[in-house]
């Protein structure tokens, strides 16, 4: 008889709900030798890359972290928002949102962005180069992340501190804290709401041709976006494109501290910027796990996977799967197959190609700029898995 | 209007499923199909999808 994998007592467990708990950790490497899969604190985590490949999209499965408040014991304002918005969406709902969303993020409009990320990288670097130091988060992750959403929403640039804020707090949504973190990931979900309804409000009075311009005009039906759907896309447009973001780049930067070679090679060679991107988030994802649910019993590599089990698919060790990467170190110039940065299938990120687009000029901006970076005090992180990133990063450079 | 997708990069994300239901679904093996010639009343929604997708891996011409 097929074992289930929940009650499977010789398989790895893993105590991902601990906040100490860190995806780069032992335990890990030595669960992703023994087994394809550990059992956590929430269900399931696959650890290598095929299986990692082939769950996320795999048609037994659907996306999971809808469920990520419940296994919290949270509701309220962010749990509300988190459940109902596309990401937690399926089917019908979700190809109706998705398909309304992709244009204003299509690969088309990058070209004519790619100025306004240099721009923005360059004021941002001008403020702290001639002083050789500065918070690498506060000073160029959360301006910069803040920045492009706001060319891209049509937002205004003086408020990008609130709304950095705003977004690093809800964040603390997407880490093993959450419960602890919940009145301030509430009181920034208030706020959210807040700016977005002065925001249609605003933008019904004076009509914009952009991406919100293009969500008032659909919600004029409301069967094609309701009024919550309204708020709650445009919540997830800031909040998602701010947070991801900022954790991303801080991530980079942290990376190439710990292997200045590449960072002088990138120097060398800007071209490799976009190779570089995709190195990073190969080695240091933001997104440390992608999560599905089983919509029914099936069985995967003679594992029984039953209905409800939420598997946490664990990007952060499966790209640094020795069978599939023998030599896993940090290289720019090597040829690899995907990383599960953005996740994949139906949920794919869909604020990739923006993504991709503003941390390639970011990261080869500042390898032009800033030479021989280190560490000038200590680095507060998030928890190591879930989302994570740097809060602060303090950095001392030679200017170039 | 032709459709080709270059299946040596396609990873099945399935967005174009979505972005165009009448070109593109996935057969009962979980493989990609899509209907190769196409009428100018599609060609909107192939284009959306080619847009969608996160590889890049829609030819059209």
């Amino acid at each position: 008889m097929t074992q289930d994998a929940l009650a499977d007592d010789t398989l790895p467990f893993l105590d991902v709900a601990d906040p100490k708990f860190s995806i780069r950790s032992q335990a890990v490497l030595d669960a992703r030798d023994a087994s394809w899969c550990a059992r956590t604190s929430y269900g399931l985590a696959a650890l290598r890359y095929d299986d990692v490949q082939k769950l996320l999209r795999h048609p037994k499965l659907r996306q999971g972290s809808y469920r990520w408040p419940a296994h919290n014991g949270v509701t309220g304002l962010f749990a509300r928002w988190w459940e109902a918005m596309l990401l937690s969406q399926e089917g019908d709902t979700h190809a109706r949102l998705r398909r309304m969303a992709n244009p204003a993020f299509s690969p088309k409009l990058i070209s004519s962005l790619i100025p306004k990320f240099q721009a923005l990288a360059n004021m941002l670097i001008d403020q702290f180069a001639a002083k050789g130091e500065c918070d690498f988060i506060a000073d160029f992750t959360e301006p910069y992340a803040t920045g492009v959403i706001c060319d891209l929403l049509g937002l205004p640039f003086e408020r990008w501190r609130e709304l950095a804020d705003i977004a690093g707090e809800m964040g603390l949504a997407l880490g093993v804290t959450f419960k602890q973190d919940l009145p301030t990931i509430e009181a920034a979900t208030q706020r959210i709401f807040d700016f977005a309804e002065e925001l249609v409000a605003e933008r019904r009075a004076r009509p914009t041709e952009d991406f919100i311009g293009m969500l008032i005009q659909a919600n004029a039906d409301q069967d094609q976006l309701s009024d919550q759907e309204l708020l709650d896309m445009i919540v997830l447009a800031i909040f998602g494109g701010i947070d991801t973001t900022r954790n991303q780049l801080g991530l980079a930067m942290a990376t190439f501290i710990e292997t200045p070679a590449q960072l002088t090679l990138l120097s060398e060679r800007p071209e490799l910027g976009r190779a570089a991107v995709e190195e990073v988030m190969r080695v240091r994802p933001t997104v440390t796990w992608v999560t599905r649910e089983a919509v029914e019993d099936f069985i995967y590599n003679d594992t029984l996977i039953p209905a409800g089990t939420t598997l946490h698919l664990f990007s952060q060790s499966a790209t640094s799967d020795p069978e599939i990467f023998p030599n896993p170190g940090f290289d720019i110039t090597a040829e690899r197959k995907p990383h599960f940065g953005f996740g994949g299938g139906t949920h794919h990120c869909l604020g990739h190609f923006i993504a991709r687009g503003d941390m390639t000029e970011a990261l080869k901006l500042l390898a032009q700029r800033i030479k021989n970076p280190r560490f000038n005090g200590p680095v507060e992180w998030l928890p190591d898995s879930g989302n994570t990133g740097a809060i602060r990063m303090p950095i001392a450079f030679d200017p170039a | 209007m032709k459709v080709h997708v270059d299946m040596s990069i396609c990873l099945l994300h399935g967005q174009c499923v979505i972005a165009a239901p009448e070109i593109f679904s996935f057969d009962d093996a979980g493989g990609l199909v899509w209907v190769a010639e196409i009428d100018e009343v599609q060609a909107g929604d192939a284009e959306a999808a080619s847009d969608a997708c996160p590889e890049q891996a829609i030819v059209l011409g």
